[in-house]
């Protein structure tokens, strides 16, 4: 069945045949490069395609011929021949539309003019990615297109920022856009390594920013519907640098150093102490304050003040001793050279990212090999392969140390290194001068930040390698057929070292070492036919399968008594003796899909398009293993319409599309009820046991968005303004959950479909050639607002799903990862307490889990970007603003930072606070024991809406001042470019906390759909200056 | 190339990966649900499964709960866990109560599932299907007590039990219960033990055996108040003989099974189960351990005199360092032992006020381990009263640490008893732990009320 369509079209293909006389020759551009598999078109009905150097050669009948040519971007040609007893032989010239050769866009699985375009497709150049500097390549995405937020990242060095495409449509499924490079969908997975360290792996940090020629971001189903299973949360498509005609090279660097955008206000000794003091004599303490780590309450008065008189004379800068300057080098170096049958385009890269979090650095080494290869007039080869490690120089981040650790436990009298040595009731010396101070956190861990950055070693290696090989066949006119094969290899590998020195315990440390690999096959077969009925209408289609498999599988390397780490003595490695070794089996995924696309264009102003999908998935079961995701889609050039007469508004489109996707990303055996292993080295009393693991759920199925878009697109003034302003109703249904289960089920989760979410909103965006001349100034707009709605979560409560550690939760009628805290109102000016707001609103000083409530969401209502350039004659200087209204921020750790006084560093805002009656103050009396504050005894988590802070902000996120040095006449350079960049150089915010814009660490794909703007202890971005030299010769 | 050679190459292609079994990947690392159980040994291990689950509780853990709930135990060190199961302010998002009940309910979920499962086993013969439910009902029971007695008011709460329990697990089924009435709790606890008493075998290694389901009885009737039941099921077991009194006092010991254990946790080498024990009373590996005997406690066995060898268990003071773990990195823990079943029989036949001359033994026997023979009778003559109180006090020291004592003082506030318990009443409303918040995830569950007992 499958092969018809496919027979259908080699059939219609098929009836080209010879003729008498031969009108042949090259089609080429204004330069003289040729246009592979240009059209031409014999008397309207009859033609091929050009082969891949652009060469035809036609078999004619003697007499009057009318030839057209065309080629996508380009003004179509007609010539007249008359065909008589010799052959003809024609150089044909296309020139570019001027209007159109920007605007051909890669949609899946081929390209189109955007003119033809029906679904809503953002692209986004080399030179806007590249031109800013990024920890990773998709930070660069932000505020470039309407509609895709994009949460930039921490300050560590490689950390993943967040992306999400028209809103949240996943709870417990991953909720990020499919990245397909090269028409391969790639491994995208953030948690190899969980939140080690409270850092997520990204999986695009290896992707060398420079060898990307564009990114086009698809968001409605019309344009994600040929990826069906995957684009329920948007597809972004990368395409990256081939060769061209010639040889040329592009050089360029980049050297700059990185701060942090802002500073944690963590107070120093003496403020500390003081406010430690007033909290306990709130308490009714007497005498001096017993001090963390060096006095216990019990102690006796003379002891206590020795001691509080003893750390006066120490004043640790934590924030100081953990943070610093990053600096960056970045070199690249490509060529692309291209002859008659054949391209290629090769580049290296080596880049070198040092964040300002001292000892945190992340360096990427790659290179790319792209070829197109075209053997015979009939067959073309592509193949484009890259190879990248990057190191990540780790540290402790956040709640793992580090900065987190100065802007918690870490007390400013703590000094890094003892300044005298200690001895004992004995008089022995137990410390030496100059040894670390550690000390304990209260969960156990040894903590300084200063000893566990400098002895503890931590380093994590990814090898990847991303290959695509394709087979272009065009048989026949018109019809092509495409073979495809990808492979993307994966290996992340985190050695950790922890010395003797920081366990205290022992003198020799300990090391690990944990690998994953994550091999990644796809295989897929297109056939594409384009049909034009006549001079009216064209028929384009596409049928297609694809099969793709992902095996991901790994081992843990463990060392209990060993003096250096595994990277440094391999033979360690295989020290079968004395090494606790795990092997985690594949866990393992396929999707088998087929897919086709029919595009109707009917007068060249009516376009029509249907997409249909069907895909499998082995994380389904039998019964519900396929999904069907079609979509429908028309677009209408109403300007092209001959009673249009407008002449302001030049350009007008409308288009309109509603179509089905889905999404898949779960566990890949979420499905199976499953028992331990039968020789899984559990016993009980030297017997073996069986236990269950997980309950089965054989009716998981897909989770499905229906997406309705329409969108009215205008060029005014001859385009010189653009504007399209786009709206959407998406509405999730079977959306994936892990629900929390009763624990007395045997269980404590469960995947289930349960939800129902909706997001509809508009985007508005609009290019402006402001000035034009000697001076021109450009500006880009763009502006999207979201609503997010949970509509339904069957009978579980907000609690059934939470993101991670974090208090955002499922409330029906609110968006998704509401924050669920108890209410504060305000502190009584009378006794200095907090005053909470019940499930009624009536005020009560009883804190209770009881009366949580939905207090705001991370989601923000408006986000948007501005871009102004300004060009005079070689200058050029541009500056991006990245805008973000609506949206709260949780400040988690505010609430031990802020709350009550405990063995955590405060912050400088914790001065506001009530000290008698009658005062009016932010932060209540302050006490060091939080039943004070109606807290339960022994939980000091003060988790109260008193930290939800609203996190609207503008932010100008990059500014570059650039220079084209003038060339000397005869100079072998095409071009060469001096910049000067500045990124997150300002902020505008009402967020009293570090960062308005936050990507944390987050536990799973859950938590990272839930917790979007939840802080706690997360390392602000930096502010980065770089200088960049580019040129091609 | 020909128009053959295109079709064929474009066949294979869209035909090559048309294939179903492409999609069929299976774990493999673990056994499928369905594929799990396949005989009589993989029920076996199954039901090993539930003792493993036993141990993780009653490694110490439990025990370790109970204890600071009640007046033994002093405030913890900085343990935020502890501290609030010790102010009795536990929440659902404090973990140490949240974790303890979902392991009570993986021990039930599984011994449904062995229960559940005879039908597809074709090896097992009708007296090892009876012994395997036997097993699986006594886990279910001990879990289901263990359960009820920590997250729900006590027994004789209300007069008729009807107050909230716990969920009443007899099937392994994934829908949501809302929690049972104790007294309905309580009666599927009575009914499992019966079963388990008729059918377990008499001995069974380190298992559960007739005497083990007897022994729980005993327990259980004794905290129903149907002393005469208790005292009954006690004097079987006193009387079978297979048991005797450990007179070195030390019944937590490593690599033996103590000659008063009825039924206990075993700790080995390789898995330490006992580490709850250790890792937060042993006193001899820091001077500053997690959890400390009570100011109160030591005060109360400061009473006895420096003749008790039961002092050796303590250091006084503010905290009074625990020793009775010291030196010992894993041991076997006694659960159900034979002087619980002395000091139940006693105080139930003083209850009865019948055969206070058996009582009276029973306390002297206890007596005279802790002081040596003859140095601290209770008198022959003693008034029923007497032997309750004497009964009671023996039963607070020789179970110090063990886990039983909050219980024994909640049974007799239900009883009628003025309980007070750390300057609160016994029946203050955190003396229940919160549940796990997982039970909070569907509507209609009614958690406990907090706090209310400082």
């Amino acid at each position: 069945m499958r092969l018809k369509p496919i027979l259908f079209l080699l059939a219609i293909s098929s009836l080209a045949s010879g003729f008498g006389q031969t009108l042949s020759g090259t089609i080429v551009d204004i330069k003289g490069n040729p246009l592979p598999s240009a059209s031409v078109i014999v008397d309207g009905t009859d033609g091929q395609f050009a082969g891949m150097d652009g060469s035809f050669s036609l078999e004619l009948s003697p007499g009057d011929h009318q030839i057209t040519f065309s080629f996508i971007g380009y003004l179509t040609k007609k010539r007249s021949v008359v065909i008589a007893n010799e052959p003809i032989a024609w150089t044909i010239t296309l020139e570019e539309d001027a209007v159109m050769i920007d605007d051909v866009v890669v949609v899946g699985y081929g390209v189109q003019r955007k003119k033809e375009v029906t679904g809503s497709i953002v692209q986004v150049s080399a030179k806007q990615i590249t031109g800013i500097q990024t920890p990773s390549f998709e930070a660069a995405l932000q505020g470039q297109a309407a509609g895709v937020q994009v949460s930039q990242s921490s300050g560590v060095a490689g950390a993943p920022s967040l992306i999400r495409v028209r809103g949240v449509a996943s709870v417990s499924a991953a909720g990020d856009p499919l990245y397909v490079i090269d028409g391969i969908p790639i491994t995208q997975e953030y948690f190899l390594r969980g939140n080690s360290g409270a850092f997520n792996n990204n999986p695009l940090a290896s992707i060398n920013p420079n060898d990307i020629e564009s990114v086009e971001i698809l968001k409605d189903a019309a344009a994600t519907g040929i990826y069906g299973s995957r684009g329920a949360n948007g597809v972004i498509l990368i395409t990256t640098k081939r060769g061209k005609k010639g040889t040329t090279f592009e050089f360029s660097t980049r050297a700059g150093f990185g701060t942090p955008a802002t500073r944690p206000n963590m107070m120093d000794t003496e403020s500390y102490l003081t406010l430690r003091q007033e909290a306990w004599e709130n308490d009714g303490g007497t005498g001096y304050v017993w001090l963390p780590n060096m006095t216990s309450a019990s102690d006796d008065p003379t002891t206590r003040q020795q001691a509080y008189l003893q750390a006066m004379q120490t004043n640790t800068n934590w924030v100081d001793e953990t943070t610093g300057m990053g600096t960056k080098g970045n070199v690249n170096f490509g060529v692309r050279h291209g002859g008659d049958r054949y391209n290629l385009y090769a580049g290296v890269s080596q880049d070198n990212n040092g964040s300002y979090l001292l000892g945190n650095s992340y360096n990427r080494s790659s290179a790319r090999f792209n070829v197109d290869w075209t053997p015979k007039s009939w067959a073309k080869v592509i193949l484009s392969s890259s190879l990248s490690r990057g190191q990540n120089n780790r540290i402790d981040a956040a709640w793992s140390g580090g900065l987190g650790d100065a802007m918690s436990n870490a007390l400013p009298y703590y000094p890094v290194r003892y300044e005298e040595d200690q001895v004992d009731a004995n008089g022995n010396v137990v410390n030496e001068v100059g040894e670390y101070f550690l000390w304990f956190d209260e969960w156990g861990g040894t903590k300084n930040p200063v000893a566990v950055r400098e002895l503890k070693q931590w380093k994590n290696t990814e090898d990847r390698s991303i290959n695509n090989a394709q087979l272009i066949l065009t048989p026949l006119k018109d019809l092509h057929v495409k073979l495809s094969g990808g492979f993307d290899y994966l290996h992340l590998k985190e050695d950790i070292f922890n010395p003797g020195a920081l366990s205290i315990t022992t003198d020799l440390g300990s090391a690990n070492r944990n690998a994953n690999y994550v091999l990644n096959w796809n295989y897929s077969a297109t056939a594409d036919y384009r049909l034009e009925l006549d001079d009216t209408q064209t028929f384009n289609f596409l049928i297609g399968s694809e099969f793709q498999r992902t095996d991901n599988y790994g081992y843990g390397l463990y060392y209990g008594q060993v003096d250096s780490p595994i990277f440094e003595n391999d033979s360690l490695a295989e020290d079968a003796a004395n090494v606790n070794r795990t092997v985690n089996l594949p866990s393992q995924h396929s999707f088998l899909s087929y897919f086709g696309r029919v595009n109707y264009a009917l007068k060249d102003r009516y376009f029509f398009q249907a997409t249909a999908r069907v895909d499998g998935s082995s994380r389904f079961g039998r019964e519900s293993r396929y999904g069907f995701f079609p979509s429908l889609s028309a677009g209408w050039i109403i300007s092209d319409e001959s009673w249009y007469t407008s002449e302001k508004i030049n350009f007008l489109k409308f288009r309109t599309s509603i179509g089905f996707t889905g999404n898949a990303a779960l566990p890949d055996y979420a499905r199976f009820g499953t028992y331990s292993p039968a020789n899984n080295g559990n016993t009980y009393a030297g017997d073996s046991i069986l236990y269950p693991i997980q309950p089965e759920n054989p009716f998981l199925r897909w989770e499905t968005s229906r997406t309705i878009d329409a969108s009215l697109e205008m060029g005014l003034w001859q385009d010189r303004i653009t504007l399209e302003l786009a709206g959407y109703h998406k509405y999730s249904t079977d959306v994936l959950m892990n629900v929390s289960t009763p624990a007395s089920t045997g269980f404590t989760n469960f995947w289930d479909n349960v939800g129902t979410i909706l997001n509809r909103g508009v985007e508005f965006s609009v290019k402006s050639r402001n000035l034009t001349g000697a001076f021109e100034w450009n500006t880009d707009l763009n502006v999207a607002r979201n609503y997010n709605e949970l509509m339904d979560i069957g009978d579980y409560t907000p609690d059934a799903v939470s993101g991670g550690t974090n208090d955002s939760r499922v409330i029906v009628g609110r968006p998704v990862g509401s924050f669920y805290l108890v209410e504060h109102s305000h502190v009584d000016p009378e006794t200095g307490l907090p005053v909470y707001l019940d499930l009624d609103g009536n005020e009560t000083f009883e804190y209770s889990n009881d009366i949580r409530k939905y207090v705001g969401d991370g989601l923000p209502d408006i986000i948007g970007g501005m871009n102004n350039t300004f060009r005079y004659k070689n200058w050029d200087f541009s500056a991006l603003a990245t805008f973000s209204f609506g949206a709260k921020i949780f400040d988690s750790s505010a609430k031990r930072q802020l709350g009550v006084v405990t063995g955590w560093n405060m912050r400088e805002e914790k001065l506001d606070r009530w000290r008698q009656p009658g005062d009016e103050a932010t932060y209540p009396r302050l006490t060091l024991d939080e039943t004070t504050y109606s807290l339960p005894s022994g939980f000091p988590w003060w988790n109260t809406s008193l930290f939800i802070f609203d996190a609207s902000y503008i932010r100008l996120r990059n500014v570059t001042l650039g220079f084209n040095v003038p060339l000397p006449a005869g100079s072998n350079m095409s071009g060469c470019r001096i910049a000067l960049n500045a990124t997150n150089v300002f902020t505008l915010t009402n967020f009293p906390g570090l960062d308005p814009e936050v990507v944390r660490d987050f536990e799973n794909a859950q938590d990272r759909n839930m917790s979007p703007n939840v802080t706690y202890l997360t390392p602000p971005q930096e502010r980065a200056i770089t200088l960049s030299i580019s040129t091609n010769f | 190339m020909t128009m053959k050679h295109f079709l064929l190459i474009a066949g294979l292609a869209m035909t090559a990966v048309s294939c179903d079994r492409l999609l069929e990947f299976e774990p493999g690392d673990v056994i499928l649900a369905e594929d799990a159980i396949q005989d009589a040994d993989d029920l076996q291990r199954l039901l090993v499964s539930t003792y493993d689950v036993l141990a993780n509780l009653y490694g110490g853990r439990v025990q370790i709960i109970n204890e600071l709930r009640g007046p033994n135990f002093g405030a913890p060190d900085n343990s935020l866990d502890f501290t609030a199961v010790y102010n009795r302010e536990t929440t659902f998002f404090t973990g140490i109560n949240g974790g303890a009940y979902t392991d009570f309910y993986y021990a039930i979920y599984r011994s449904n599932v062995v229960i559940e499962n005879f039908q597809f086993v074709s090896d097992l013969d009708a007296d090892e299907q009876l012994r395997l439910e036997a097993e699986a009902r006594f886990v279910r029971a001990i879990c289901h007590w263990g359960a009820v007695k920590l997250y729900a008011r006590p027994y004789g709460y209300t007069a008729d039990n009807s107050h909230a329990g716990v969920p009443l697990r007899l099937e392994s089924s994934q829908d949501p219960l809302p929690r049972a009435a104790v007294g309905d709790v309580y009666a599927a606890i009575v009914d499992d033990l019966n079963y388990a008493l008729l059918h377990l075998p008499a001995t069974n290694g380190v298992y559960a055996t007739q005497h083990a389901a007897r022994a729980y009885l005993a327990q259980v009737h004794f905290l129903m108040g149907d002393y005469a039941e208790a005292a009954a099921l006690a004097s079987n077991i006193i009387a079978s003989g297979e048991f005797s009194l450990d007179q070195d006092l030390d019944r937590f010991e490593t690599d033996l099974i103590n000659s008063e254990t009825i039924f206990g946790i075993v700790s080995q080498p390789n898995d330490f189960r006992s580490s709850w024990f250790r890792d937060n009373l042993r006193s001899d590996n820091t001077s500053s351990p997690q959890l400390a005997f009570s100011e109160d406690f030591a005060f109360f066995m400061s009473l006895s005199g420096a003749g008790d060898a039961r002092s050796q268990w303590y250091t006084p003071g503010v905290r009074a360092l625990c020793n009775r773990f010291n030196n010992k990195e894993y041991f076997n823990i006694p659960l159900a032992h034979l002087t619980l079943m002395h000091l139940i029989r006693a105080e139930a036949l003083a209850e009865t006020g019948s055969d206070l001359e058996t009582a009276i033994g029973d306390i002297n026997a206890i007596r005279d381990r802790a002081y040596g023979a003859g140095n601290f009778p209770l008198s022959l003559t003693s008034t029923a009263e007497e032997v309750r109180d004497a009964a009671r006090d023996e039963y607070r020291k020789e179970t110090a640490g063990e886990g039983h004592w909050t219980d024994q003082l909640l049974r007799r506030g239900a009883m009628g008893e003025s309980i007070v318990i750390r300057n609160a009443p016994w029946d203050c409303p955190g003396m229940s732990l919160q549940f796990s918040n997982s039970e909070n995830t569907v509507d209609g569950f009614v958690l406990n009320e907090e706090g209310g007992c400082l």
